[in-house]
């Protein structure tokens, strides 16, 4: 009887745990069907309509509302991400695989390394802006931006890659050490393809979030604005429920992003697991 | 025979502990070389130091007839067969064989049709025929063992190191294999050197069987002079085959804390901690009543328990100062006398079957 009470309490919880989870994300889904472009970000909703899906593609006869100024801010953003995604995760890599071995000041190096994802960004960002002024150079999303996006980035991918290799059996490359084969070509053909699935995990970290990156980029992004930037921009005049319909699309980007690398994690992990049945039988 | 591998006063420390404390082998060209240690005795450090994944504080390694210190592992042409087998998980078993010839930095091997008739040899000889396209996970352990074997023979190495490779086999397995690698080896006409913690492997196995003690080479010599004449007390240990007592050597007399050994005519050999070792096989039991010869030594102790394995039985006795004593009773020579629990016998050998050392 206590057991069944308590097993209800903590099913209750976790209820109420994922509807404050997931509610905000259901109730932008919802509104984003509102009708426009009368209809505003608010219950109840007057009519079911994808009036502002096809706002935001500007397929609809032009009103007072403007569209959402976010295709070049889009564009940015994604650039953006995946340059930080592809130099974080080299980063990440290379030097998880420098801390393999203990060298001079590697515990120094370690908190170095880490202190860019503990740093506050607003302060960061700040910072970053301060210093590009004194220099004389001028702040590009691409530029200073970038930067710190890899600074934020990085100690992630890290972090992830100092995981896997830290369960790396490193008899295998001395296997293939002891056949001939030099570092580098051992590194190549046996070392990266059974790390794979950690470079993955450190890939998505480092894209998602440069991706939706804010309070670094705020200061430190000069004119042109990333995706983030744009949209709180929107928010500072008005609400409108295309800012919601945007979301939605944002989100099943990100879950088709999620479900690509699901699918090549399956992939190796299959192979895996196959092998793990087989050391069982 | 000309020597395949040369090593003199090779150190290697660890901090405060020498793992390697100045070890000088010589290994023969085709030969079959078992190294027996203890855990903890640094014997699978002196093969990685071989192999070049460690270098050694001091002293020179001499690899056919060259300085190799110096020479990173994939230069040495040094095989290593590894406990765990480290075998390739992401290849099949014909890219795991293949992958030396294909991707070694020296005169690599890129005509596939070779290749393959390569791989088809070496499997045909370690007998892998029909797994070539398994995953390595998808065969058995002695199936990895023989991967590992023909990944590393395919690269024709002059010198193959295994580290305890059947240490990850079970029993029946095991001995199916001594027989198989040194087949195997035979038909290389390589040298292997061969680790491991078993003694009884270690005999069997190999033409030299090298003992390491605490980072030396206590003893070099064949199997049989190993066992029947271990250098010193801590070899003797190590075959696990004899009872040791310490104490004092004093004119004909082995002073132990359980009595007196007369001696005869045993040569002392000045090495390590003063002992008197007898074979467990060499020792009787007889009741307390029966006679002694001239030239046998007795002591007397209570039965404990005995273990039997088939073709002997082995029993266990304390004596007075409860230290523990092993016998080996052959059953092919004679009904062993039947022991009573907590019974007191009397435990006998012949003064010249002792190893004396001092």
């Amino acid at each position: 009887m206590q057991a069944s009470g308590t097993k209800l309490a903590l099913g209750i919880y976790t209820a109420l745990f994922l509807v404050f989870l997931y509610g905000p994300m259901v109730v932008l889904a919802i509104l984003s069907f509102q009708t426009g472009p009368e209809g505003g970000p608010q219950f109840p909703i007057i009519e079911w309509s994808i009036y502002w899906y096809k706002h935001l593609f500007g397929m609809t006869p032009p009103t007072r509302i403007a569209p959402l100024p976010i295709e070049e801010a889009l564009v940015r953003s994604l650039v953006l991400a995946v340059m930080t995604m592809i130099v974080s995760t080299v980063l990440g890599v290379t030097s998880a695989q420098a801390f393999r071995k203990k060298f001079t000041g590697s515990g120094f190096a370690f908190y170095l390394i880490v202190l860019g994802m503990m740093v506050p960004g607003v302060l960061v960002g700040l910072g970053m802006a301060l210093i590009a002024n004194a220099l004389g150079i001028d702040r590009h999303w691409w530029g200073t931006t970038f930067v710190l996006h890899v600074v934020y980035t990085y100690p992630f991918a890290f972090l992830v890659m100092l995981a896997i290799l830290n369960r790396f059996d490193q008899s295998v490359e001395e296997a293939s050490w002891s056949l001939g084969v030099s570092p580098v070509k051992t590194f190549r053909k046996v070392t990266f393809p059974l790390i794979f699935p950690g470079v993955l995990s450190a890939m998505l970290f480092a894209f998602t979030l440069s991706y939706d990156e804010f309070s670094r980029t705020l200061f430190a992004s000069g004119r042109d604005l990333t995706l983030p930037l744009a949209i709180y921009g929107t928010f500072s005049v008005e609400v409108h429920p295309n800012v919601f319909a945007f979301g939605v699309l944002t989100t099943l980007f990100s879950f088709a992003l999620l479900g690509t690398y699901a699918v090549l994690m399956m992939l190796s992990i299959r192979r895996a697991r196959r092998v793990a049945i087989q050391e069982e039988a | 025979m000309a020597a395949v591998l040369q090593l003199s006063q090779v150190t290697k420390a660890y901090g405060a502990l020498r793992a390697l404390d100045g070890i000088d082998i010589s290994l023969p060209d085709n030969a079959y070389i078992s190294l027996l240690g203890p855990s903890g005795s640094g014997k699978t450090i002196l093969l990685r130091v071989i192999a070049g994944f460690e270098a050694p504080d001091s002293g020179s390694i001499l690899f056919k007839g060259e300085r190799v210190e110096a020479v990173p592992p994939h230069r040495r042409n040094i095989g290593f067969v590894f406990q765990n087998f480290a075998l390739f998980p992401h290849l099949s078993v014909a890219r795991n064989i293949a992958f030396g010839l294909e991707n070694r930095e020296l005169n690599p091997i890129t005509d596939s049709a070779v290749v393959r008739a390569k791989v088809k040899d070496i499997v045909a000889l370690v007998g892998l025929t029909g797994l070539e396209d398994r995953g390595v996970a998808q065969i058995s352990g002695g199936q990895r063992q023989r991967v590992a074997l023909a990944r590393t023979l395919i690269t024709e190495p002059s010198l193959v190191l295994l580290d305890e490779p059947l240490g990850a086999l079970d029993a029946n397995l095991r001995t199916r294999m001594r027989a198989e690698l040194r087949a195997i080896r035979e038909r290389c006409g390589v040298t292997f050197l061969h680790v491991t913690g078993s003694e009884t492997e270690a005999l069997a196995m190999g033409d030299t069987v090298l003992v390491l003690d605490r980072g030396r080479i206590a003893q070099a010599d064949d199997a049989d002079t190993v066992y029947n004449r271990p250098r010193s007390a801590a070899v003797a240990r190590f075959l696990n085959c004899y009872n040791l007592f310490e104490g004092q050597l004093s004119k004909d007399d082995f002073v132990s804390p359980v009595g007196k050994f007369p001696l005869q005519g045993q040569q002392a050999d000045a090495r390590g901690q003063p002992a008197y070792a007898i074979r467990y096989d060499r020792i009787s039991i007889r009741p307390l009543v029966a006679s002694v010869t001239a030239e046998e030594v007795r002591i007397e102790g209570t039965f404990i328990a005995d273990e039997y394995s088939g073709a002997a039985i082995n029993s266990f006795f304390s004596l007075d100062d409860g230290r523990v004593i092993e016998v080996e009773s052959h059953l092919s020579q004679a009904a062993p006398q039947a022991c009573v629990p907590h019974g007191r016998y009397a435990l006998v050998w012949k003064r010249q079957n002792a190893l004396v050392y001092a």
